[in-house]
């Protein structure tokens, strides 16, 4: 990895970092979802900071550019997160369908307890 | 039996009046849900005092009908009975739908080809496939797998009302085969839509359904 390529994950990966804790502060970010992104940001800080364990294991993997293994982490991490999103919007799929129709038939008997007092 | 008309119902406004009136005629309960439309459904169900849902957000069709099962399993009913608010169902049907749950059926399927032969359009190779995929599944024939006019018994109502994975009719029918659940057909036709437009209009959509059926059958049920 150049040192180049170094100095702007360093800087990438503080500024993340720093972005997800106000985030959290002017609460636009759940906590309980920030766990994530926090590691992740920390991942990429230690890869700028200890480049050598990742020559090491670009060495163990057979990857000849250890560029190409930050990738390959970050791609992979970056699967399970989506997948772990499209998991999260079922389930929200799923409650909204529940609440729409505990909604739903509470106005409607809340319309039939109106007509009635009117009666 | 306690029964249970379900219609769903996504911008009516020209059937819906018609249907519901027809459908009062025969006596039995009824819900029409009204998938928040559009038009002016929701102040023609009001103004007629027609037994109905208005669902706050737009949830398609499988959503509604899920709603349905839902009501009816709040509601304790032995039977729920899906028509179409197209009108593309005749009510004539219901009765006899209905009454093969009565004999122990649990799950009945007004189907269009059962006597009659399937014509050779798009639709209908689409409708083969599935047949097809059913079969090597389960074993079983359908000859009409896409038919939104069906009657379920009180253990499938509480089947689909826990399930999220129930996308359509076809992967519905499916499973219940796959289960061993006692499904059976039942010659009826069908009208071409009165008004409206039909959700099958677009392409694409029509493409992506029938991927999600293809998936659905073969992998999930």
């Amino acid at each position: 990895m150049s040192s180049g390529l170094r100095l702007g994950l360093l800087l990438a990966s503080l500024g993340v970092f720093l972005i997800i804790i106000l985030s959290v502060i002017r609460r636009k970010l759940n906590i309980k979802y920030s766990i994530v992104w926090l590691l992740w940001a920390l991942l990429s800080l230690a890869m700028s900071v200890f480049p050598e364990s990742f020559y090491a294991l670009s060495g163990l993997l057979g990857i000849q550019l250890p560029v190409n293994t930050v990738f390959l982490i970050m791609t992979a991490l970056l699967y399970a997160l989506t997948f772990y999103v499209y998991i999260m919007i079922s389930k929200h799929n799923e409650e909204i369908i529940k609440l729409t129709y505990e909604v739903a038939s509470l106005k409607k008997e809340l319309d039939e307890l109106k007509k009635k007092n009117e009666k | 039996m306690k029964t249970l008309i379900v219609i769903p119902a996504y911008n009516e406004q020209e059937n819906i009046a018609n249907l519901a009136k027809e459908i009062t005629g025969y006596g039995y309960d009824y819900l029409i849900i009204n998938d928040c439309s559009t038009d002016e459904t929701a102040k023609i169900l009001d103004e007629n005092h027609f037994n109905h849902l208005d669902l706050p957000v737009n949830l398609g069709l499988a959503g509604v009908t899920r709603a349905g099962f839902m009501y009816a399993h709040d509601h304790d009913y032995d039977c729920v009975l899906c028509i179409d608010g197209d009108g593309q169902h005749p009510p004539v049907f219901m009765s006899s739908l209905i009454k093969e749950i009565q004999n122990g059926s649990d799950y009945v399927v007004g189907s269009r080809f059962l006597l009659k032969k399937k014509p050779l359009s798009l639709r209908m190779i689409g409708s083969r496939i599935l047949c097809f995929l059913i079969k090597v599944k389960t074993g079983k024939t359908v000859t009409d797998p896409t038919s939104g006019m069906r009657a379920l018994g009180k253990k499938v109502i509480a089947s689909f009302n826990e399930s999220m994975n129930f996308y359509a009719e076809p992967d519905a029918m499916c499973y219940l085969l796959h289960k061993g659940f006692n499904v059976k057909e039942i010659q009826v036709d069908m009208k071409e839509r009165e008004g409206g437009v039909s959700y099958f209009a677009n392409p694409l959509k029509s493409i992506y359904f029938m991927l999600c059926e293809i998936l659905s059958i073969i992998f999930i049920q």
